[in-house]
């Protein structure tokens, strides 16, 4: 199971510096929740897209975009009913379906929603994992905390493989012909699954220890971020955008 | 002189978040209604197995990153806290005495709501709307649920089958 | 820290180390060690050769001070190494002191790639970010790892990792290696290097092993044996010796061709079989075929197959017990074809990792499972049946397999698939963490029932024993030797 949300390649997006990348995100976000006009927001979302396409690729958006169809569509259809009150565009027998204010707030949660994921997704695809750590740690985060993130992201697919082996080899126990029920099995190897985990902390921990996690002294890094060139502007970037996009969008 | 062990606590909350990671978005047990995923037995389990700051830890990273890498990186965040609470509460509240049926009922009780109602609440603020979080309810209940008997199972299977996990304390 | 004044003449001081598992469940504590003392001159190389169950990875783990504070038990005797005691420092203390690259790379690795494998010991110490580039790309390159210093762990093979830590060993440059099994895993290349390592370092060496490879002549300054839990000093010329009448193995018999059981035995047979072997990694993502023409196993017959790592054994293993299809090519059982789910229930697959395998809390449910699924038989013909077999593989049925010894899990997974009455059985590197006795033993058991066995090893000695027909894998070839 690939657990790696990264795409390599070098377009400007990946030599932009990720903590600044992470205050953009952040920007950005709020950014989507002010009452800023619609025109504003399909600006805004224009260039995310543009983003996207240009940097991880057209494949990268096309497959965010399937990833959250169906949610999507669940909330367009959903989202009208909430308002009752404005013009009635759609009518059944005399029951208001959808109002023109319903459609226009379904339209801003539809947007809203599509650049949050593809913010979000952004961030990760664009930046690799240890990076964004150093970044993270860079924003205070203990390295403990970072550590723990980069143990669980090793472990995932050595638990998953496990996981699928022992599925198998209750395949290959099953003594009939007749077709067996998969619910039965499910607590043997959930529970097999789980021991090998657990048989992995200490030796584990041991690990880190031989490797001399705990002594006193500072740690020092391996990877830094000085590969990133430029964190001034990138930084001036990421606030100066919000703020233009903000003015170009003007309030509803 | 007796060992700190302090790489026992970052080695046992990598592996178990892993765990959640897996059994969010590997293990799906086919239902009626289309899949169900797993990630509320093994908070659950967790919670029955180790203390609270493990199960907070562990639940909250680990639904996070399971929606990070599946692409709905904008549950994340409302994922930590939902789950990590989820997590927190039900070790809390068995952590006296984990074989009392009051505290595992209290127990299951506070899972059920706390996974259906702080996903409506926070859903229907970032993310939907009142009307669409509520749709999404009853599949959150019974997910929940399902967690608690399996995560219970699954905590007594595993003490008898893996004895030393008692020793897994930090 | 304090050092004791002798510090420089020995490396590693035991004393009276006595040492007992901590007993779980209705398990007897068992008693690895009593007693047991010896020395290590600083600068001296020593093999410490002891048979598979003795307990020389828990020494091991014992010396460095992770014993019993990860793993519970109750431990007597001092340890002094570099001139400290090991009860009174932290594991940690220890990182520029003492380095142990242990058995299974698997439960080695912290990092998510290979050079933050290498680097992670080096940023503990604190090293300056200069310093610890230098040290990597020099560890790195010298083991031939440079290319896959982005991989991440599960990309790799076995021996890959194992060079891996290797590396690791070899950036932090400590003044004393503790090294479990440092040969298993790695290629005929990778060993080679590893023993021209060992020679022309001067360090302090200890070395454990359970087999005695060739390329141990002439590399140690002293051989140790691991007997009666205690440490027996050896003449190095007559370590080999000494150590194969410990194993047990000097008593070996080449197996005997056995006459079928059956009137008429069946016949598993593969034709024109091409098989796609998988091997992920950053540099190359690609699928080799293997090529079978032909491959015949009879119930009866116990039959081999070598190759070297990564050469598709396991792939094909898959394809002939039904868990993955075939790109190509015919499987037939007596003369009809037959797929993947009839496969599965007619060849018995061991996976080299017996944890995969077995699932339940105890021995006897665990043997119990299998034949409760079988429909009309009564419990009582089940209890009978589970205690038999017990019985043949010398189990406990009260044990739990989590905490059981590896060639009792290994013996168990056997035993569990004795039950089943497959008629074929593929054992996958039965030999690779077992005595040739306990191997053999295996074998001979499930044959009782008339299987027809196929041994998958990279071990041409263990082969020597089994009296069998061979095929070999070569350049993505199969064929009969």
């Amino acid at each position: 199971m690939t657990v790696n949300t990264f795409i390599a390649k070098e377009t400007w997006l990946y030599r932009f510096d990720p903590r600044a990348k992470i205050l953009l995100l952040l920007l950005f976000i709020g950014w989507f929740f002010l009452p800023i006009t619609l025109l504003g927001l399909t600006i805004a979302l224009f260039l995310i897209l543009f983003t996207a396409a240009t940097n991880p690729g057209l494949s990268f958006v096309y497959r965010t975009f399937r990833s959250i169809l169906p949610m999507l569509l669940f909330m367009v259809l959903f989202s009208p009913f909430n308002v009752r009150s404005g013009t009635p565009l759609i009518t059944i027998h005399s029951f208001v379906l959808l109002t023109e204010e319903g459609a226009l707030q379904a339209l801003r949660l539809g947007l809203r929603f599509i650049a949050i994921t593809y913010l979000a997704t952004l961030l990760f695809a664009t930046t690799p994992m240890h990076q964004l750590l150093l970044a993270l740690q860079w924003y205070r985060l203990p390295y403990k905390a970072a550590l723990i993130i980069t143990l669980a992201f090793t472990y995932i697919p050595f638990i998953a493989d496990s996981f699928a082996q022992i599925e198998e080899s209750h395949r290959l126990r099953e003594s009939d012909d007749r077709k067996r029920k998969k619910l039965s099995a499910i607590i043997p190897t959930l529970t097999s699954s789980l021991v090998l985990a657990l048989r992995s902390i200490p030796t584990l921990a041991l690990s880190l220890e031989l490797r001399g996690y705990g002594r006193a002294n500072e740690r020092t890094h391996y990877h830094t971020l000085e590969s990133y060139n430029h964190p001034f502007t990138d930084f001036l970037f990421s606030v100066i955008l919000p703020v233009i996009l903000f003015f170009i969008g003007g309030i509803q | 002189m007796k060992k700190e062990r302090s790489a026992l606590s970052v080695a046992l909350i990598g592996v178990l978040t892993a765990v959640v990671v897996v059994f969010t978005l590997v293990v799906r047990i086919p239902t009626t209604k289309g899949y169900l995923n797993l990630c509320d037995v093994a908070i659950c389990f967790i919670a029955f197995t180790f203390g609270p700051v493990t199960a907070l830890l562990t639940a909250g990273l680990g639904t996070a990153i399971a929606d990070l890498v599946s692409g709905y990186a904008q549950w994340a965040p409302i994922s930590f806290i939902v789950h990590g609470l989820e997590g927190l509460l039900i070790a809390l509240i068995v952590r006296s005495n984990p074989n009392s049926i009051m505290r595992i009922l209290a127990g299951a009780v506070v899972c059920i709501l706390t996974v259906s109602l702080g996903y409506f609440a926070l859903s229907a603020l970032f993310i939907s709307t009142v009307a669409v979080a509520t749709a999404e309810i009853p599949a959150n209940m019974v997910q929940a649920g399902v967690g608690v008997v399996l995560g219970l199972a699954l905590s007594k299977a595993i003490k008898r089958a893996y004895p030393p996990v008692s020793s897994l304390s930090w | 820290m304090e050092r004791l004044a002798n510090s420089t003449t020995n490396s590693l001081e035991v004393t009276q180390l006595s040492f007992t598992y901590h007993g779980w469940g209705s398990e007897q504590p068992y008693t690895l060690f009593e007693d047991l003392s010896f020395s290590i001159q600083t600068g001296r190389k020593t093999l410490l050769l002891a048979p598979f169950d003795a307990g020389k990875s828990t020494l091991a783990r014992i010396l460095v001070g992770g014993i019993p504070a990860y793993f519970p038990g109750t431990l007597t005797g001092t340890i002094h190494l570099a001139g400290n005691d090991i009860a009174e420092v932290n594991i940690f203390d220890l990182v520029e002191e003492v380095t142990l690259v242990t058995q299974n790379p698997q439960e080695q690795f912290v990092a998510s790639t290979v050079e933050e494998e290498v680097a992670f010991a080096l940023e503990s110490m604190g090293l300056p970010q200069r310093e610890m580039k230098e040290r990597v790309h020099s560890a790195l390159t010298h083991w031939n790892l440079f290319e896959l210093r982005s991989a991440s762990p599960g990309e790799l093979s076995g021996g890959e990792r194992k060079r891996v830590l290797l590396a690791a060993a070899e950036a932090i440059d400590a003044p004393f290696w503790i090294l479990d099994e440092p040969f298993d895993d790695l290629d005929e290349e990778g060993r080679v290097h590893l023993a021209r390592v060992i020679k022309e370092s001067d360090k302090t060496i200890l070395l454990f092993s359970s087999r005695y490879l060739q390329h141990f002549d002439g590399l140690f300054d002293q051989s140790l044996l691991l007997d009666q839990k205690r440490i027996v000093q050896q003449a190095n010329e007559d370590a080999l010796t000494a150590f194969t009448t410990l194993c047990g193995d000097d008593e070996l018999t080449v197996l005997k061709q056995q006459t079928p059981l059956q009137e008429i035995p069946r016949v598993l047979r593969v034709e024109h079989l091409t098989v796609e072997r998988q091997r992920f990694s950053t540099t190359m993502i690609d699928a080799f075929h293997l090529e079978v023409p032909a491959l015949t196993v009879a119930q009866g017959e116990i039959v081999s197959l070598v190759g070297p790592n990564g050469s598709g054994k396991s792939s094909l293993s898959r394809v002939l017990c039904g868990l993955d299809e075939p790109l190509g090519g015919r499987r037939m059982i007596d003369g009809e074809v037959v797929n993947s789910s009839v496969l599965n229930r007619r060849v018995g697959y061991l996976f080299q990792n017996p944890d995969l395998q077995i699932f339940l809390p105890t021995v006897k449910e665990e043997l119990a499972y299998s034949l409760k699924r079988i429909k009309g038989i009564s419990s009582t013909t089940i209890e009978q049946r589970v205690q038999e077999c017990a019985k043949l593989f010398d189990l406990n049925l009260d044990h739990t397999p989590s905490t059981m010894s590896y060639p009792k899990r290994k013996a168990l997974q056997a035993a569990v698939y004795y039950l089943l009455d497959r008629p074929f059985y593929i054992l996958d590197e039965l030999d690779s963490a077992l005595t040739y006795q306990a191997a053999l033993k295996i074998i001979t058991q499930l044959r009782g029932r008339g299987a027809g066995i196929l041994v998958i090893t990279h071990d041409q000695r263990f082969i020597s024993y089994l009296n069998s027909r061979v095929y070999a894998i070569k350049d993505g070839r199969l064929s009969e030797v």
